[in-house]
């Protein structure tokens, strides 16, 4: 049952892409709207999945790289919707949906992971999840940097060509920046906690010294440093998009390379 | 039947041509009387406007009323046929719909998109109506075409983009900033594009209006104009940080702002976006300026440049116009057919009825009331069912019309259908 769920929805989602694609160069709006609906549909049935395959197994699929990677891609659509919601930029799909096929399309290549005994905690439903909605916000935040920086590109050498008539102001999407950047960090801060408490019951001395956490920590004042500058220096444009750029970058380090270092996050 | 199209455009007439044909708004009602009393055209509206000049007309025969319109136009406007007949087109059925739609969507005006055709256009139907030159053929026609434009407009991005030089300030300040509510913009020198761009500004949003004019008595006026507040030139660095938009169009010969002072204005906005326009010629800002992060420079063939830009992506989305154009003029010849197949479809459901009725005479002496009710029933559900598929067959908007029209004759003369008209 989950396995079908999460295929149909894998197939909606990359349907939803092949639209939204199509829309971006053929700007026909009515198209969008289907691509939207879609998405939607995809993301339900993920969202089936999730649940389908928890009951199933009796416990959350959260516990492996191939499930994780699922619940990325999940947590990614779901910033979409909101964050087209609330700005109804349509261009956002054209990077959001590769990043989510693309996540999907990696669980593909992995085996499922057998459960590590140290997982089994009530912790893990509070510390992932909420790391994950983060990674996803912060990949919002980076699209939207780049946009910012695409459309900004065009104000200046005053050609309009796609993003002049594609994006909305540079002001939205600092706005769409800024709250995405801000709720990101909030929830980043709250995954951190809960697994410094959680690491102080259950984990061996030395959890500090743990490298998924150290780039964690590193990721965290990353995006520090950018709330600080944003709000205090006004950076934006091409300086906000390169740090937030580097802030994703060492997302993607910590999520899927600090491990290669050893220490307790194998899975 | 659909009205047929006689008229002259900026496409196949130059201005001096256009001019001598236009009806001056006054003489329209006696030109309708005119073609109805002298040329058997029933129906008739004539649109003309500086860029075009079109009647369109439901006579008894297409051929006649076109020759008629024609005629009409050379001895109304004095013209010789030889010097006029090249410039006209004349457009009947199919290509008359299209052309109705296409120039109420305004896919064949000069500048695509824009929006005040449609209203001459309604204007001309509106008139044609109080003159009762407007019958059946125009109220199925024009209707019609007042809803494909507005689903042109909807629809597709044909009349978003702005093309003038106050509008394209409006729309890149939006590009920028999102909504104007809350902005402020710094008039520097006060010169009538500045005052057309500004009365833009102010009509989208803009909330505050500052000037800074050499000359006292127009930065009153400008002031009064906008309820704007003037300040002294001396002022301007004081000033520039608190504005979002700075609109410059002194008479002054040399850049009056350089890289320095707006930098320094920039730091002290936390780098929030400056957009300065420099209408003047000479340009009074140093195009250096468009490097500092932030701030975006336009003078005013940079507008130009993104008029250009503009007109093409109106004209990218008018390729997306003329596909719903080609659908909905599919379906309005659709419906017209099918409306006129109207009495067709009685007539015979009607005689079929008959024949089946008039079987059931011979035997009803021997019947009593509640039978022969009931036969009559029975007999009048039959002929329904017969003529059913019959309907639907020439009904079916797969049919060639040709071949619909064949079909129809064929039932005419079989059912002795034509009797009655």
């Amino acid at each position: 049952m989950s396995g079908l769920l999460f295929n149909t929805a894998f197939a909606f989602y990359v349907a939803g892409l092949g639209f939204s694609t199509l829309v971006f160069f053929s700007n026909k709006t009515t198209l969008f709207r289907l691509a939207v609906i879609t998405v939607g549909i995809g993301f339900g049935l993920h969202s089936g999945f999730l649940i389908a395959s928890a009951v199933e197994t009796a416990h959350f699929p959260l516990t492996g790289l191939r499930d994780s990677l699922a619940f990325f891609a999940w947590t990614v659509s779901l910033c979409f919707f909101v964050s087209y919601v609330r700005y109804r930029i349509r261009a956002l799909s054209t990077f959001l949906l590769p990043a989510v096929a693309a996540l999907m399309l990696g669980t593909v290549f992995l085996k499922a992971s057998p459960i590590k005994p140290m997982l089994s905690s009530a912790w893990l439903y509070v510390h992932t999840p909420l790391m994950f909605l983060a990674y996803g916000m912060f990949l919002v935040t980076f699209v939207a940097g780049v946009l910012y920086v695409f459309e900004e590109r065009e104000l200046k050498n005053k050609k309009p060509k796609t993003f002049y008539y594609q994006l909305p102001s540079l002001t939205t999407l600092d706005d769409l920046f800024l709250k995405f950047l801000v709720a990101g960090f909030c929830f980043m801060t709250a995954g951190l906690l809960t697994g410094i408490v959680w690491a102080e019951q259950d984990w061996v001395n030395g959890w500090h010294k743990d490298p998924k956490v150290v780039s964690a920590m590193v990721t965290w004042c990353i995006y520090l440093a950018l709330i600080y500058l944003r709000l205090t220096a006004g950076w934006r444009g091409k300086r906000a998009a390169v740090v937030s750029m580097a802030g994703f970058l060492w997302v993607l380090f910590t999520y899927l390379g600090a491990s290669y270092f050893g220490g307790l996050h194998q899975f | 039947m659909h009205p047929v199209l006689v008229g002259l455009s900026h496409k196949t007439a130059p201005i001096e041509i256009r001019e001598r044909v236009a009806f001056r708004e006054e003489a329209v009602t006696s030109a309708l009387a005119a073609l109805r009393r002298d040329y058997q055209i029933r129906e008739s509206m004539i649109l003309s406007t500086c860029n075009r000049v079109e009647i369109l007309a439901q006579g008894r025969d297409d051929e006649e009323a076109i020759a008629g319109i024609k005629d009409f136009l050379y001895r109304y406007h004095s013209l010789e046929p030889d010097s006029l007949e090249q410039y006209l087109y004349a457009l009947r059925e199919r290509d008359a719909v299209v052309h109705v739609f296409r120039v109420a969507s305004s896919l064949d005006s000069m500048v695509p998109g824009e929006a005040q055709i449609l209203g001459q256009l309604k204007q001309a139907y509106a008139v044609s109506g109080q003159s009762g030159a407007a019958g059946t053929a125009l109220k199925a026609l024009l209707p019609s075409a007042f809803r494909v434009a507005k689903r042109v407009r909807t629809d597709t991005g044909i009349s978003q983009s702005a093309v003038s030089v106050s509008s394209v300030a409006v729309e890149l300040a939006r590009k920028i900033f999102g909504s104007l509510k809350g902005k402020s913009v710094l008039l520097l020198g006060a010169g009538k594009m500045a005052e057309l761009a500004t009365r833009s500004l102010v009509r989208s949003g803009i909330s505050r209006v500052f000037v800074a004019s050499r000359t006292e008595a127009r930065s009153q006026q400008l002031a009064s104009l906008f309820g704007a507040t003037s300040i002294p030139m001396a002022d301007l660095e004081e000033r520039l940080p608190e504005s979002d938009i700075l609109l410059v169009s002194t008479s002054s010969d040399s850049y009056i702002l350089g890289p320095e002072t707006v930098n320094d204005a920039v730091h002290r906005r936390k780098y929030a976006p400056l957009f300065i326009i420099d209408i003047a010629v000479p340009r009074n800002v140093n195009p250096r300026v468009n490097q500092i992060e932030n701030v975006f420079l336009y003078d005013i063939d940079d507008l130009q440049t993104v008029i250009g830009a503009n007109l093409r992506e109106r004209r990218r989305e008018a390729e997306l116009a003329e596909e719903i154009v080609r659908q909905e003029s599919e379906r309005h010849m659709q419906r017209i057919a099918s409306m006129s197949l109207g009495p067709l479809i009685a007539g015979l459901r009607g005689r079929l009825e008959e024949i089946c009725l008039a079987q059931l005479e011979p035997g009803r002496q021997g019947m009593n009331d509640t039978d022969s009710t009931r036969m009559e029933q029975i007999l009048r559900k039959t002929a329904r069912r017969i003529a059913h598929p019959i309907i639907m067959e020439i009904k079916s908007p797969a049919q060639d019309p040709q071949r619909r029209l064949h079909n129809i004759q064929m039932i005419k003369q079989a059912f002795d259908l034509d009797k009655g008209e």
